[in-house]
């Protein structure tokens, strides 16, 4: 029985296999050789050291970009799913219910394209705050920078994952709930200690999709942010648009890759330690 | 209403498209305004002349990414009996490393407007002997951008500059590298003017050791830099002019008009050329060497590259400066439209002033030694 | 006195909700107000001229806008009728079955997310030009498919995850062959996770242009590529009005989703 249901699952996974290895995986390989390869041909990590070289800050950048944009990601959304299941004022459930969704739909270079004249110096948020009088023009500074895409991808992913976590905090036992809020517990106490443990791995599913989404962005880096420093995408766009050089770019792909394989295999890690299943 | 429009128009597409008899293919490296002038403007115009031919215009994005796009798709087709584009619109150094790499076609001898372009951008794209395989579609230049109400009298020169940014830190901004050739002509530049000797650097030949000379220049662009604003790229630069931001910025001159023209920047906007100059580059029509379409595509440049169609397309329509040769241009265009050309920056200033890039290995130099020096 | 700080925490919230709708649709209204600027520059705080020039331009009957949107559309449905075939089995047998090698295929379904490369899509291309696929529907399906597939994958096997399994013993008990308890069991109570999650395979082929550059140009193109070209070269307002219908579609296709999700929607979605 054992042997079979091993047959039947590797028949079954068969299929999406065989497409990401004949579209990914084949070609993965030149790129692979490519990275390997120094310039008289043989097996070299030159490629890698020039990339370190010349984009070490850019590679420490991109982490910290990706990981607080999933860390503020991560809270907006636990904020916008705690209101959506614990809130009790219906207009405001409502209205936040009708609203939080729109960024999802529209895509990154559009997200990139609409931040880049929303948060610029005398863009429409700034101009917004001092038409409101919340601040004088003196004041305003341009947030076309780290700031700015932070701001984006959270903007962007943020109704990814509450998308997500509302679902699964919708399914979760109300009983517990009702019973936390009569013993006196606030609600943020129930969200908090409640409810979140509960959905901790579709949180996690959903910010793991969302860093691998942010590592591979390059619009909005390239359209938001001034290029120094940048992130590894325009980077690596760099290289093959001004030099080429497809070895170093293609260094600076593993290296992506391995960052988010690396998120991949701490959640994997965690949701098999768990229980067998994530 | 959109539903329906979209249920037709899906549907009309699982019909069926009828293709036409013969189709020609052009792809252009560049801004949305050159897809669309091929689109709207040669299309048709070739359309009409040969009945049943179907232009389609695709664009790859500007800068030198969307040449080196062409480059890729043209190297992947290398196993293929026929490549899909017949016609590509590409940049110089795309240019050069297609023709080193045999995938464009030597035609420009059976196209007679070819002889309306004499300029050296003909013959050499950075180095390489490109002449019989391109022509040039028009010129563009860079130059500073400045808002003439936030800055009265704009520096002339790059030593000026710099020292006017010392005094007004933060209203300089440039586009650092990457993200748009503004920016790496602005570099560029700065090496012709602090780096030695710029003609070597333009004309060659090439010495790998040219390059240490460059480290004093480089360490003073650091230096330059904590003073300037990086934007991202060529339309961020004109963006933040727009805003009033930055009171100056290194632009392409055409993107500066089509922008004005379009009410994107404010009226007192003004152009500045300053010495020792700035580069600017030619863009080039090319046919692949797989070309299933040789004949069409060689009709369609004859077209493209004719003093009536340069004079209303490429002066006129969009303020490109001439790809051939400006004196045949002469009792095509009204005095008003040649002369908008050149309000800020005159023929006197291009002619000296308006520099070639450098050659390609090094451009690559500048560009890696910036990264190295500069930006990390 | 309950009343009042009752009263004062309503306040709080409806100003909490007002700054986080500034913050969600202001660059919306920003990327409406571009799509109908015809001037619009420093010092001014609004545009100076309004008007549908860029409309007219998007829709100029040279323009191919609609036919792209058509295109575009039609791409992304077939993308998600291809990922969810893939990745129903492929879901099921990484939640449920005892498969080799688990989190080496969860993290191979990550790959073609997670390596951006163009590198690839050159040497996809090569493959594709000497199969004589390369510029079809097809063809560029497969590489949407292969790109969000990770999304079906992942989200699909937490789907199956959360299936009760003692709903499926029950069905195995009664006599249902696997099979049968498969499709009417568990498939039924996984469908709402699934559904969802060709969502995001939907709005990921919507948003990607690398791919199908090289793969479909300049047979098949797409809105995105339009989009892409007018954005880098900072024609805002053409952008802006590509993306506003791109929007379109996407509305739609959750909305029409919507309709299969009834009240506890998303309640399995990666669980």
């Amino acid at each position: 029985m054992s042997l079979s249901q091993r047959h039947l699952a590797l028949l079954l996974i068969a299929p999406g296999f065989a497409l990401v290895a004949a579209l990914f995986l084949y070609p993965l390989c030149f790129s692979l050789i490519s990275a390997f390869t120094g310039p008289q041909g043989g097996f070299s990590l030159q490629a890698f050291a020039k990339a370190w070289e010349l984009y070490s800050g850019d590679i420490v950048f991109t982490v910290v970009i990706v990981v607080a944009s999933c860390l503020l990601t991560a809270l907006l959304a636990i904020v916008i799913a705690g209101t959506l299941t614990l809130g009790e004022n219906r207009y405001i459930v409502g209205t936040l219910k009708a609203l939080y969704r729109w960024p999802l739909f529209i895509p990154f270079i559009v997200a990139a394209q609409c931040m880049r004249t929303f948060l610029a110096k005398n863009g429409l948020m700034n101009n917004t705050f001092v038409s409101l009088g919340l601040m004088e023009p003196l004041q305003a500074v341009s947030f076309l920078d780290w700031r700015g895409i932070i701001a984006t991808f959270v903007w962007k992913q943020t109704p990814f994952v509450a998308l997500l976590l509302a679902g699964a905090l919708a399914s979760i036992d109300r009983a517990t709930l009702e019973a936390g809020r009569n013993l006196g517990a606030s609600r943020l106490r129930v969200l908090v200690e409640l409810a979140l443990p509960q959905v901790m791995p579709q949180l996690l599913v959903a910010l793991v999709l969302s860093f691998v989404t942010m590592l591979s962005v390059l619009s909005v880096p390239m359209m938001v942010a001034g290029s120094q420093p940048t992130m590894l995408t325009v980077d690596m766009a760099f290289r093959i648009n001004a030099y080429g050089d497809y070895a170093t770019a293609n260094a600076l792909g593993v290296i992506t890759y391995l960052i988010s394989a690396g998120a991949a295999i701490i959640y994997l890690k965690r949701g098999m330690s768990k229980e067998g299943t994530p | 209403m959109r539903i329906f429009t979209l249920a037709c128009s899906l549907a009309a597409l699982i019909v069926a498209s009828p293709l036409s008899a013969q189709t020609l293919n052009v792809a252009s490296a560049g801004d949305q305004n050159m897809v669309d002038y091929v689109k709207d403007y040669l299309g048709p115009m070739f359309e009409k002349a040969h009945p049943g031919v179907k232009v389609v215009s695709v664009g790859t994005g500007p800068g030198d990414a969307g040449s080196q796009k062409i480059y890729e798709k043209l190297d992947a087709q290398k196993g293929s009996p026929t490549t899909d584009f017949d016609v590509v619109v590409i940049h110089q150094k795309g240019a050069g490393q297609m023709v080193k790499e045999g995938l464009l076609a030597k035609y420009t001898a059976n196209v007679e407007t070819a002889k309306l372009a004499t300029g050296d951008a003909a013959k050499n794209a950075l180095g390489t002997d490109v002449s019989g395989f391109v022509i040039p579609m028009f010129q563009s230049q860079t130059a500073l951008a400045y808002n003439a109400d936030m800055l009265k009298t704009p520096p002339a020169t790059f030593a000026e500059l710099a020292d006017w940014v010392k005094k007004n830190p933060k209203q300089f901004g440039y586009n650092g590298i990457k993200g748009g050739m503004s920016g790496v002509s602005f570099v560029a530049g700065w090496v012709y003017a602090f780096g030695g000797d710029a003609d070597k650097l333009i004309k060659g030949p090439y010495d790998a050791a040219t390059k240490a000379s460059w480290d004093k220049a480089f360490a003073d662009l650091k230096e330059f830099n904590k003073n300037a604003v990086i934007t991202p790229g060529n339309a961020g630069t004109l963006d933040m002019l727009n805003r009033g931001e930055i009171a100056i910025g290194p632009v392409w001159v055409d993107m500066f008009y089509s922008w004005q023209a379009d009410g994107k920047l404010p009226p007192n906007m003004k152009l500045k050329l300053v010495s020792p100059g700035m580069p600017g580059q030619p863009m080039y029509y090319a046919v692949p060497e797989k070309s299933a379409q040789k004949k069409l595509a060689e009709a369609f440049i004859a077209l493209a590259t004719s003093p009536q169609v340069q004079a209303d397309g490429i002066v006129k329509k969009f303020n490109w400066y001439p790809g051939i040769d400006a004196k045949n241009l002469e009792g095509k265009l009204d005095k008003a439209a040649w002369d908008k050309l050149f309000t800020d920056v005159t023929p006197a200033d291009l002619s000296q002033n308006g520099k070639p890039f450098p050659i390609a290995p090094y451009f690559n130099d500048i560009l890696e030694g910036y990264e190295r020096k500069v930006a990390n | 006195m309950i009343r009042v700080a009752s009263g004062f925490r309503m306040l709080l919230a409806a100003f909490a909700l007002a700054a986080f709708a500034f913050f969600l649709i202001g660059p919306l209204v920003n990327l409406a107000l571009w799509s109908v600027a015809e001037r619009w520059y420093t010092p001014y705080k609004l545009p100076v001229v309004y008007g549908t020039r860029y409309w007219e331009q998007v829709f100029r009957p040279t323009g191919d806008a609609m036919a792209s949107l058509a295109t575009s559309v039609w791409i992304a449905v077939l993308t998600v009728l291809v990922a969810l075939a893939l990745s129903i089995p492929a879901g099921y047998a990484l939640a449920r079955l005892r498969l080799p090698a688990r989190a080496f295929f969860m993290i191979l379904f990550l790959l073609p997310q997670a390596f951006p490369s163009v590198a690839i899509y050159i040497n996809v291309a090569r493959v594709f030009y000497q199969l004589g696929i390369n510029g079809t529907v097809f063809a560029v399906v497969l590489v949407h498919a292969a790109h969000g597939l990770v999304y079906s994958v992942w989200i699909a096997a937490a789907a199956f995850a959360a299936v009760d399994k003692d709903l499926e013993l029950a069905a195995r008990n009664i006599g249902a062959s696997p099979f049968k308890t498969f499709t009417s069991v568990t498939l039924p109570l996984a469908a709402p996770g699934i559904v969802a999650s060709g969502i995001f395979v939907f709005l990921e082929s919507l948003d990607e242009f690398t791919g199908t550059f090289f793969v479909g140009v300049p047979q098949v193109t797409t809105l995105p590529l339009l989009l892409y070209n007018a954005a880098m070269g900072g024609n805002y307002q053409v952008a802006s009005i590509t993306a506003l219908i791109l929007l379109v579609p996407s509305v739609l296709f959750m909305l029409f989703i919507e309709r299969f999700l009834r009240a506890d929607v998303l309640a399995k979605v990666g669980a």
